[in-house]
């Protein structure tokens, strides 16, 4: 027994001499060092954009139904709901069938400076016209532009609902007048490397 | 020109050999103790003994200061360069002073300030490192050996002096 | 008036410390690159990228960055001493370059004179490397004082217990060396390996490799880098000594802290891997000046392979704990190191 431990401490002290420990770490971090497949970074702004999953909470989007009437009654749940108070609904009557009952939104805004994205007014809201979208670039060089209001959240999301998301796809960057932008082609996807 | 440059060197050596004992900080004056330290190791090499020159830095500057202003830099600076460092004994300190500037006069004057290079010749003084240490070990063995033997004792002496404090801290 | 040989090698000597002192200020450059790309791939990422080709123009834009910033110099630091320490720390990281041959003398065939690839041949040259070498902390511990900084300080004090630990343990890997090729000289001590890869110091069997290990390991502590980089530690001294540096004093300790890695990169070249001989102990009878171009290549090669060694293990290995270094530096190296010593002396007696 006493023997069996000594010839033990004799391996580990040869092992300690040898530096056995250091040299394996040394080869994982050569391995890491020479092959190129193992470089998990994402291109982001050139070549390649993430496409995040479905559970994603970005910019909000509100909704429609499938004949395009608005989903949001205006019943200002969203912004009780709000623990930053960063959405103004102001409702209005209108019977034309703008919405899916005669009350809508005649404004529905959201600062995004002060939200956090924490998904409550989504919870919140009885109809699921809002809901956090996938837009993550939503950086701007005032504060008004970061205040989005109903028009530009009604439009159609880049990254459609079905898509799963979870990938990474080929994008390139684009100059608009308002800045730049980066505009992902959903047709040419990876997986992302882990 | 060997001369101009033991001017420069010795005139930067005394004066910053002044300020080690005149500025206030006790890291300033650290600073300029490593200055003349460097300025001698300097008029060693003009001496044509590069090996003392290298061993000048290497041990005063490179250990032995490391060591002082490791133990400088944890003094509380505020206090410590308000305070008067004499503690009443200028007039011994004054009186040391005089006897040893006196005593060193008098080996100036007495000792010889030209050497002749001995038995060993210009070539064996430049490449003088195998020398120095042939005539350590044989001619001066004693003392070499004395010197570290003292060396030996000041070490025992310090861990001593700890170790008596930690005795006392722990008695109480 | 002085003969024209004495004219030539002036100029030689002139020459010869212009090129060193612009190569050693411009290696940095290349050497973040390589540092970042390296550090990026071992952690399966791209390093540098978006500058230039491949990031290749990214030291450079740190350098127009560096020098546009605003310099700040903290309200309660020593101004003498902070100003002066940045400096404390560069001078002596090239002026160790005055010692450090990178090849024999070689004949230069166009001006058919005989030049040689080191500055000064000093007879005590591995002493003055390690004395002027140990002089760049001065620029830690003043720095780390001067800023007035409880984090700079506790660097600069760290990293001067640091230095004393270790500067025993490497002088006693120079001794070692110094008892394996009978030389200070550094020119010597690689003419003394000349005989194939088996007279390397490194192969002096069983001591050079302890050697090596005590001197690879000492250096590591000595020139700051991890797994010994406690006088920066980010973790618990956000940046050590350099936490209130910014702009060109900051870039100084950087330069230094580069030079010194290839300088102890060519001294382990130097004195245990045969510095510019090739390892096969035969020459193949080439023409002088492609034997001496093959020295260089060799030399330089083992170097670039040390350097690599370095950032390998800095992207490799965790930080050591500040008692565990003390542990290794003065209970494991020092006494490992004097009875390598004794060890040497005796198989110098004996063989
Ligand atoms: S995500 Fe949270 S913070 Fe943002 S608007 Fe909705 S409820 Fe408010
Ligand atoms: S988005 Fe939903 S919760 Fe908010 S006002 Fe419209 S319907 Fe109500």
């Amino acid at each position: 027994m006493n023997e069996g431990k000594g010839r033990f401490d004799i391996m580990e002290l040869i092992k300690k001499v040898l530096f056995t420990d250091f040299v394996k770490g040394l080869v994982i971090t050569f391995g890491y060092n020479v092959s190129m497949d193992s470089v998990i970074t994402v291109k982001y702004p050139d070549e390649e954009k993430w496409i995040p999953y479905r559970r994603f909470r970005g910019l909000h989007t509100l909704n429609r139904t499938a004949d395009g009437r608005e989903l949001c009654v205006a019943c200002e749940l969203c912004s009780k709901a709000c623990p930053t108070r960063c959405i103004t609904v102001i409702p209005m009557e209108d019977n034309t069938g703008r919405g899916i009952s005669d009350r809508v939104a005649k404004v529905w805004k959201v600062d995004l400076v002060r939200c956090l994205f924490c998904g409550y007014c989504e919870d919140a809201c009885p109809t699921r016209a809002v809901r956090l979208g996938r837009e993550y670039e939503l950086a701007c060089f005032d504060r008004n532009c970061a205040v989005k209001n109903r028009e530009e959240l009604l439009r159609p999301q880049p990254v459609p609902e079905e898509m799963s998301g979870g990938v990474v796809a080929k994008a390139r960057l684009r100059t608009t007048p308002d800045g730049i932008e980066v505009v992902a082609d959903l047709s040419e996807t990876r997986k992302r490397r882990v | 020109m060997e001369q101009l440059f033991f001017y420069i060197f010795a005139f930067a050596a005394v004066i910053s050999a002044i300020l080690v004992i005149s500025v206030r900080n006790p890291v300033h004056s650290a600073f300029f103790l490593i200055v003349t330290f460097m300025q001698v190791a300097a008029i060693f090499i003009l001496l044509r003994s590069p090996f003392l020159a290298a061993v000048q830095v290497f041990v005063y500057v490179g250990a032995v200061m490391v060591l002082f202003l490791f133990a400088v830099l944890v003094l509380d600076m505020g206090k410590e360069t308000m305070k008067e460092h004499l503690h009443g004994q200028s007039i011994p300190a004054g009186v040391m002073a005089v006897i040893l500037f006196l005593l060193m006069c008098y080996m100036v004057v007495k000792g010889r300030i030209v050497a002749n290079p001995g038995s060993y010749g210009e070539a064996a003084l430049v490449n003088n490192t195998e020398v120095i240490g042939r005539e350590l070990y044989t001619r001066f063995i004693y003392p070499f050996e004395i010197v570290s033997l003292i060396l030996l004792v000041a070490l025992v002496g310090a861990i001593a002096l700890v170790m008596q404090s930690k005795g006392k801290e722990q008695g109480k | 008036m002085p003969d024209t040989a004495t004219i030539l090698t002036v100029i030689a000597i002139v020459v010869k410390v212009v090129i060193a002192t612009m190569v050693i200020f411009s290696l940095p450059l290349p050497l973040t690159w390589i540092e970042r790309k390296v550090a990026g791939h071992i952690q399966v990422r791209l390093g540098p990228w978006r500058v230039g080709p491949h990031g290749l123009l990214q030291p450079v834009a740190d350098t127009i960055k560096l020098l546009f910033k605003e310099d700040i110099v903290p309200a309660k630091a020593d101004k003498f001493l902070f100003w002066l320490a940045p400096l404390m720390a560069m001078v002596p990281a090239f002026a160790v370059f005055a010692a450090i041959p990178i090849g024999d003398t070689v004949m230069v065939p166009i001006i058919n004179q005989e030049i040689a690839l080191y500055i000064a041949d000093m007879n005590v040259g591995i002493l003055y490397i390690l004395a002027i070498g140990g002089l760049g902390i001065y620029g830690i511990i003043l720095g780390g004082w001067a800023s007035n900084s409880k984090y700079a300080l506790l660097g600069g004090l760290r990293s001067s217990a640091q230095m004393i630990s270790y500067e025993i343990a490497i002088s006693f890997a120079a001794i070692g060396v110094v008892m394996m090729s009978n030389s200070l000289s550094l020119v010597e001590i690689v003419r003394s390996q000349n005989h194939g890869i088996f007279s390397w110091n490194f192969f002096y069997l069983p001591v050079g490799p302890v050697w090596f290990a005590i001197f690879f390991i000492g250096s590591l502590a000595e020139i700051n880098r991890i797994p010994f980089d406690l006088p920066e530690d980010e973790g618990t001294l956000s940046s050590g000594y350099i936490t209130e540096y910014s702009g060109m004093k900051f870039s100084f300790f950087m330069l230094a802290e580069y030079v010194a890695m290839v300088s102890v990169s060519i001294l382990a070249v130097i004195m245990f891997f045969g510095g510019w001989n090739s390892p096969f102990p035969f020459t193949i009878g080439l023409p002088s000046i492609l034997a001496d171009l093959l020295a260089l290549i060799w030399f330089f090669g083992k170097v670039c392979f040390f350097i690599y060694l370095f950032m390998w293990l800095r992207f490799t290995l965790p930080r050591y704990r500040y008692d565990h270094l003390m542990v290794i530096g003065w209970k494991i190296l020092i006494p490992l190191s004097l009875v390598t010593l004794l060890v040497t002396g005796f198989m110098r007696i004996i063989g």
